[in-house]
């Protein structure tokens, strides 16, 4: 057998080794030739119906014409009847394009996610709504101090307040007048302290927060600003 | 889509509560709700097939037909319905148009009548959805280019009108030979001079036995040079004639010389030319020699004469990324064969395989089964290479060329999908953006909710040149504190959220003049309120009429803005294709335009 003869076997057990190799990791599945996307079939289609009209109408501030109004446009946008966090997300930032509204609307969605199963339903719409549209001052601002509270242990810290500040502040975007500087949040959380916490225990707790806020006139008269939404 | 975000605005600005306890600055007033017209049932009789919505939902598009006031012109009082005597099938889609938002085209129907249908109603069929609007796009340009056709050739066959100057007679006669019997022998003329020449070219290389019997074979081309000389004379004196004829006729000359046909024409007859001026430098008689193969190019000019050829031109280009792309996997194939083929023969005595680049040519003859036999491999590894190479060409090559064919039909299609998605993305948007202004009361909301935030952080929305004008000047300002940051004074009020996107749009003009004298008003009504920047130009003063810090304003700004925008100016559409880029759905043109007022 002439040399050239032995390397050209090595040639060829080389490329069977490989050839072989592949389909040996085809078959383990690490490497896939086709898209699996057909493989993720969405098998659960939830969907919830909402409780009668007239509980509702019970429950909550609203007529029945107002909850119709309402359950139409919530169905029309979510037909499965419930709203999960992501498409949550997508509407809430579509309101606030200059910036990132999702860290807000993920705090959001936890408080109006009441029951905390992952999911806004009708109801925990309307309860929200409820209070924040046609409640009185007191059950607005117990709904803001549940918003801020991130941890719901009944108390705000720094720290809680600077995530709720900083995610209002992302929905303004980079491009704001007057820019933003690096202590702009730590300023604003400083003055929120300052105004709300009483006996300077670095927490505001409901108390605090209801009685700071009663004693502004300015939030008193913001809070009555979007009586006429609905 | 649209309409659903909308609905929940109530939701989002009732949240906004969440933003009041941290807010430094007080809130600006809600804009004053209209009165809300009872939400009722609307029966709309489309010839004889009624049809019910609620009045809210046809009123979400007031710029068209039956979400303004203009509905009122069908409205039936003996019982109590909108009649309309158009197409029940057609008008299906339509009426959904308004409950979903998009916009569908049914296959089965004509074009030209669903146009017509949507032109009735006062929609644009820009806003047709993405699933539907190939479809309608492709059908749109078939039924354009059939209409297209059959004016030329009714046009073809017309009379000439008798006021057209000399010029452009003779371009006519150029461009279409039928027209006249002096077009028609300008254009034999021309097509024998072609093939005399051409032929002169193949003639002249062909050897002829010399006379004085010299041992050497000359070709004809030596032998007769003064004949060929003389006619390949005539033949570029026609071309040249043709060529300045055509140039003096054209009716955009600078389109002309830039044409493909043009630079054929004078690829075509410069050899001849420049041979003329270099026939006695020695240096440059090589470079002369190749000049002499452009004359080949003169072949080209027949593509005038046959439609076949042209046809053949336009397709290869318009095929080139996929012949490129089978080219380079021909490429791929040829090389990893070469390679295999070298390091299997590498080994054997007097082997032609020298190179991997050697084998190349080898790797080439054997796919394509052309097997000249320079080249054969001698071991036996080599041996079953070239096998598998000679094979796998016959695969590659010759037998699935319909099914590569077919294949390649598809791949050009699917990325010609993406490219056509593109270019009609640019008029789409701009279609969407002129039905997208629309109930001026959601836009007002939307601004004061959007206002709300700006008076919680206490910061402005602005757009990016400004913001980077305020940053130097912030860094200039350091050394000098006379620039305060009060945002009363400051010029940089001017800019709203939008600005960067309406700098270019040429809509303003017509709203300019109008709005030139609001702005004043605006400002001085301004200063009284919270809101103290005015606004800079026409577009978010469009959105500012409906604010209402110009209350006394409000009601015949909306009526003069539903006029303009129910004019539908399609050079309106092209410039601002980048412009309204991002403008996809109804709910991101009305945040485009939010002003920061």
């Amino acid at each position: 057998m002439e040399e050239g003869e032995g390397e050209g076997l090595q040639t060829l057990a080389i490329v069977l080794l490989l050839c072989g190799a592949l389909k040996l990791l085809h078959t383990l599945g690490l490497i896939s030739t086709e898209d699996r996307v057909c493989d993720d079939l969405e098998l659960s289609v939830v969907c919830h119906r909402p409780e009668a009209l007239d509980l509702l109408e019970a429950q909550s501030n609203f007529n029945r014409k107002e909850l119709q109004v309402l359950y139409r446009g919530f169905k029309n946008e979510c037909p499965s009847g419930v709203v999960n966090e992501e498409t949550f997300k997508q509407i809430y930032s579509q309101f606030f394009p200059h910036g990132d509204a999702s860290t807000y609307a993920h705090y959001l969605f936890n408080a109006f996610d009441s029951s905390q199963s992952g999911s806004i339903k009708f109801e925990d719409f309307i309860t929200a709504l409820s209070i924040l549209l046609r409640g009185t001052t007191t059950e607005k601002l117990q709904w803001t101090f549940n918003l801020y509270d991130i941890n719901k242990d009944g108390y705000i810290n720094k720290e809680e307040m600077t995530d709720i500040v900083k995610a209002i502040y992302d929905m303004m975007g980079r491009f704001t007048y007057p820019a933003l500087k690096t202590d702009t949040t730590k300023q604003h959380v400083d003055a929120f302290f300052q105004k709300m916490d009483k006996n300077r225990d670095g927490v505001v707790t409901l108390d605090e927060f209801i009685l700071s806020c009663q004693e502004d006139e300015n939030i008193m008269r913001s809070l009555q600003l979007f009586e006429n939404v609905i | 889509m649209a309409a659903g975000v909308a609905a929940w605005l109530p939701f989002a600005r009732a949240a906004a509560i969440g933003w009041m306890p941290v807010a430094s600055t007080p809130m600006p007033p809600p804009p004053r709700e209209k009165r809300r017209g009872q939400d009722g049932l609307i029966i709309l009789n489309v010839s004889g097939s009624r049809f019910q919505t609620w009045r809210n939902t046809l009123e979400r598009y007031p710029d068209t037909l039956l979400g303004s006031t203009e509905r009122d012109f069908f409205f039936h009082e003996e019982s109590n319905e909108y009649f309309f005597d158009r197409d029940p099938d057609i008008f299906r889609h339509i009426l959904n148009f308004y409950r979903t938002g998009k916009l569908h085209y049914p296959r089965h129907e004509c074009i030209s009548a669903y146009d017509e249908e949507l032109a009735f109603f006062g929609i644009i069929p820009e806003i047709i959805g993405d699933c539907c609007y190939e479809e309608y796009k492709d059908r749109r340009r078939e039924n354009t280019e059939r209409i297209q056709d059959d004016e030329e050739n009714e046009n073809s066959k017309d009379m000439v009108p008798p006021d057209m100057s000399f010029r452009e007679t003779m371009w006519r006669a150029f461009e279409n030979p039928h027209t006249s019997t002096m077009a028609l022998v300008f254009y034999y003329v021309t097509g024998f001079f072609i093939a005399v020449s051409v032929m002169a070219n193949v003639v002249e290389t062909v050897p002829c036995r010399s006379e004085q019997n010299r041992a050497k074979e000359v070709s004809c081309g030596e032998r007769y040079s003064v004949a060929f000389f003389c006619l390949d004379t005539a033949c570029v004196m026609i071309f040249t004639v043709e060529y300045l004829l055509r140039l003096i006729a054209a009716p955009s000359r600078y389109k002309f010389v830039k044409s493909v046909m043009s630079i054929i024409d004078v690829v075509a007859i410069m050899p001849y030319y420049i041979g003329l001026v270099m026939s006695d430098n020695e240096d440059v008689s090589g470079a002369f020699v190749t000049l002499r193969v452009f004359r080949v190019f003169r072949i080209f000019k027949f593509s005038r004469h046959s439609a076949g050829l042209r046809i053949l031109g336009y397709t290869l280009k318009s095929c080139a990324s996929e012949l490129g792309f089978l080219l380079f996997s021909l490429t791929m194939a040829i090389i990893i064969f070469a390679t295999v083929m070298f390091y299997a023969e590498k080994g054997s005595t007097s082997s032609k395989f020298t190179s991997i680049p050697a084998a190349f040519w080898y790797t080439i003859v054997t796919m394509t089964t052309l097997g000249y036999g320079d080249m054969v491999p001698k071991t036996i590894m080599g041996k079953i290479f070239g096998s598998i190479c000679s094979l796998s060409g016959v695969l590659v090559i010759a037998l699935p060329v319909p099914v590569i064919v077919s294949n390649f039909s598809r791949i050009y299609h699917q990325s010609q999908r993406a490219e056509k998605r593109r270019a009609q993305k640019a008029s789409k948007q701009a279609g969407q953006a002129l039905v997208c202004k629309t109930n001026p009361t959601f836009e007002t909301q939307h601004h004061h909710l959007l206002h709300c935030l700006e008076k919680t952080t206490n910061h402005e929305f602005v757009d990016e040149q400004t913001y980077e004008t305020s940053c130097m000047e912030v860094s200039l300002a350091k050394a000098s504190m006379s620039r305060s940051s009060s945002m009363s004074s400051s010029p940089h009020g001017l800019s709203s959220c939008c600005t960067r996107r309406n700098k270019r749009k040429s809509f303003n003009v017509p709203n300019s003049n109008m709005v030139a004298g609001r702005r004043g008003s605006i400002q001085e009504l301004s200063t009284i309120q919270i809101r103290e920047r005015p606004v800079n130009n026409s577009r978010s003063s469009l959105n500012a009429k409906f604010e209402e810090t110009v209350p006394l304003n409000s009601e015949e700004q909306s009526y003069i803005t539903a006029a303009v925008i129910s004019m539908p100016t399609p050079p309106v559409t092209t410039p601002e294709s980048g412009a309204l880029g991002n403008c996809p759905d109804f709910l991101q043109s009305n945040i485009v335009r939010v002003s920061a007022l």
